[in-house]
């Protein structure tokens, strides 16, 4: 059972570490869905920038958290 | 040719990562309690492992319409790759240490006292619970990199060739492999990942990317600078 509960906390744990953020990213995911059968190309852009945005804003976000 | 070498190589810098810390596991219980234990107990593991590839390779190839099989599969490789970004940005920063094979297995050592008499369970499930919990990632990377995009026998290829070199290196050294660059390649396979998923998971929402498979690059390159922009923001002295 204990391991069979490690397995599965394994499993979540590749894709989420911070649960914030992983809703974050689906929430910027879902809004690059709207906006790609809109816009189009251009949408991936703005996609793109935001997923790389988040990526700076948490990992900032928890070294400030660790320095405390 | 292009698409087939970056799915190998994904899958083989991926794999070999998660292969260095199943193979410490396994070394560290090997030997300080005796091997046929811990080797039944990988052996066991990789029968799992080989279960559940078959089982969710049938059901992804079978049942799940391409479009939705990449933008299932990209976002959890995003998710995936954003997390081994993440961590490798927090590393290079200093906020985190590095991993540490020699630790590790000291750590491990440490846990373990000396050879068990008559069946050792304990060794058994260590190395069995090790080389399982890696081994989903490695299948996770496999079957992500090349599930979608018929490059699927490039990345079990290149899975496969990683747990054999690592092995086959374990296996002359008798030691951890201290000198694999984990944290780099983690680094690295973190970007391409995050690439990759970021690449499926556009197309799997209807979109065409500009020259297809290159802005691949193009996305690996910016997701790279946004992680050092990340290093030099954390490493700021305004924040200490």
């Amino acid at each position: 059972m204990k391991f069979l509960r490690s397995a599965g906390e394994a499993v979540v744990g590749l894709f989420v570490g911070d649960w914030v953020q992983s809703a974050i990213v689906l929430v910027i995911l879902g809004a690059g869905w709207l906006a790609v059968s809109r816009l189009g190309a251009a949408a991936l852009v703005v996609l793109v920038l935001l997923l790389a945005g988040q990526l700076v804003w948490f990992a900032r976000a928890e070294a400030q958290r660790s320095k405390r | 040719m292009y698409q087939t070498l970056l799915v190998f190589g994904a899958a083989f810098l991926g794999s070999a990562v998660e292969s260095t810390e199943a193979l410490t596991i396994v070394l560290a219980v090997g030997l300080t309690r005796g091997w046929r234990a811990p080797l039944l107990g990988t052996v066991a593991a990789l029968v799992a492992l080989a279960v559940l590839v078959i089982f969710f390779g049938q059901l992804i190839v079978t049942r799940i319409p391409d479009s939705a099989l990449k933008l299932l599969v990209g976002t959890l490789l995003l998710l995936f790759g954003l997390r081994w970004l993440h961590k490798a940005v927090l590393r290079s920063a200093g906020v985190v240490e590095k991993h540490d094979e020699d630790m590790a297995y000291r750590n491990t050592v440490n846990q373990l006292q000396g050879p068990a008499p008559g069946r050792d369970w304990v060794g058994f499930v260590l190395a069995l619970k090790g080389v399982f919990l890696e081994g989903l990632e490695v299948v996770f990377i496999v079957i992500a990199v090349g599930g979608t995009g018929r490059g699927l026998p490039a990345a079990v290829v290149g899975g496969l060739l990683a747990m054999v070199v690592v092995a086959v290196a374990g296996v002359v050294v008798r030691r951890p492999l201290a000198r694999v660059p984990e944290n780099t390649l983690k680094y690295a396979v973190g970007v391409i990942l995050t690439s990759l998923g970021t690449f499926w998971a556009a197309e799997g929402m209807g979109a065409s990317w500009p020259l297809d498979f290159v802005s691949i690059l193009g996305l690996a390159v910016i997701y790279f600078a946004a992680s050092r922009l990340a290093v030099v923001l954390i490493r700021r002295p305004a924040l200490a």
